[in-house]
């Protein structure tokens, strides 16, 4: 037990690391020798400061970030073919997934049971292994999340890959699960013109 | 080897609130346009943007809002109080603070368990607030 009801293996693996992206326009993208990912949506949304003036703990400011990354894209839930998300504490991926709208409020524990955010389950999640399984470098650790969106929109993740991805999405936050930030790619079939 | 805890570091708009703790008195800033308490201390009402803010006495009574009984401790000065209970104290006149329950064993902390403040000795004259049941 490290601090109740979180055990060892709830809690991110502490690793080295860094990532980098390149960000360019749809235009310039064309020039380029891989593929790009395009921005369809994007969100950011912030509820505290320091958790202890959070007078609604069950609910985070991802509420916000998701509404607008959707509401930019013209997308829903119902539309991401891979989700990476924050993964910090395993709770972290269960609060996430209700306040991006994946499910109902209350229900993030059952939502994750029976494989559904596994690879070959309805909604993989965080398909690189995440804070919790592949490394939390600090910062760098959320951009995997976004490189991760990336490599899956390309359909370039290898013996991870899932099928047919044409939207991810991307979610990060910083402090103690102060600041949120949501982000949705696309791949080349989300690109009409 | 003494490993010492962090101790706080008043700032102009802190010191008030380590001050009266210093005399085992608990403040909280409140606004005198809106009327209501906010904490942490800041310089501008978060409710209604005002710097008109006083400082004043409150009752201390509040109630557990959530919580957590730390086993590991995160750092070595800490080693010797594990387990105890870190919890974020819903305090009568509205605001959230965090702090630690203390004067019970940290398995009968519990969400909506009544506390009401108290003061711990951590060293240097520095009392920290912490809450104990009621």
């Amino acid at each position: 037990m490290i601090a109740t009801p979180l055990h060892l293996l709830d809690c991110a693996i502490v690793s080295d690391g860094a990532a980098a992206a390149i960000v360019t326009s749809a235009e310039r993208a064309k020039d380029f020798p891989r593929p790009p990912a395009y921005l369809l949506g994007s969100g950011y949304g912030v509820r505290h400061s320091h958790i202890g003036e959070h007078t609604r703990i069950t609910e985070t400011g991802a509420i916000d970030s998701g509404r607008a990354a959707f509401r930019t894209a013209g997308l829903t839930p119902a539309d991401v073919d891979v989700a990476q998300l924050y993964d910090c504490f395993t709770i972290t991926v269960i609060v996430e997934l209700e306040d991006l709208g994946f499910c109902k409020k209350g229900e993030g524990g059952a939502f994750v049971e029976g494989g559904r955010i596994a690879l070959g389950g309805k909604l993989p999640v965080t398909t690189h292994g995440g804070l919790l399984s592949a490394g939390h470098p600090g910062v760098g650790g959320g951009f995997f999340h976004v490189l991760e969106a990336v490599r899956q929109v390309r359909r370039e993740a290898g013996a991870r890959q899932v099928p047919d991805v044409n939207v991810a999405l991307a979610h990060g936050n910083g402090g103690v699960i102060s600041v949120h930030c949501t982000v949705l790619l696309g791949g080349a079939d989300t690109r009409t013109s | 080897m003494t490993v010492e805890k962090p101790l706080p570091s008043p700032d102009p708009v802190t010191a008030p609130y380590w001050n009266a703790a210093a005399e085992r008195r608990f403040v909280l800033p409140r606004c005198e346009d809106c009327g209501r308490h906010h904490f942490y201390p800041r310089s501008v009402c978060p409710h209604c943007g005002s710097s008109q803010l006083a400082w004043g006495e409150v009752s201390g009574r509040g109630e557990v809002y959530s919580y957590t009984v730390i086993h590991r401790a995160p750092s070595a000065a800490f080693a010797p109080d594990v387990p105890y209970a870190v919890a974020l104290i819903a305090l009568e006149e509205g605001p959230h603070l965090m702090s630690h329950v203390v004067g019970c064993a940290p398995g009968e902390v519990h969400i909506g368990l009544p506390v009401q403040v108290d003061f711990r000795d951590a060293g240097d004259g520095v009392l920290l607030p912490v809450f104990a049941p009621r």
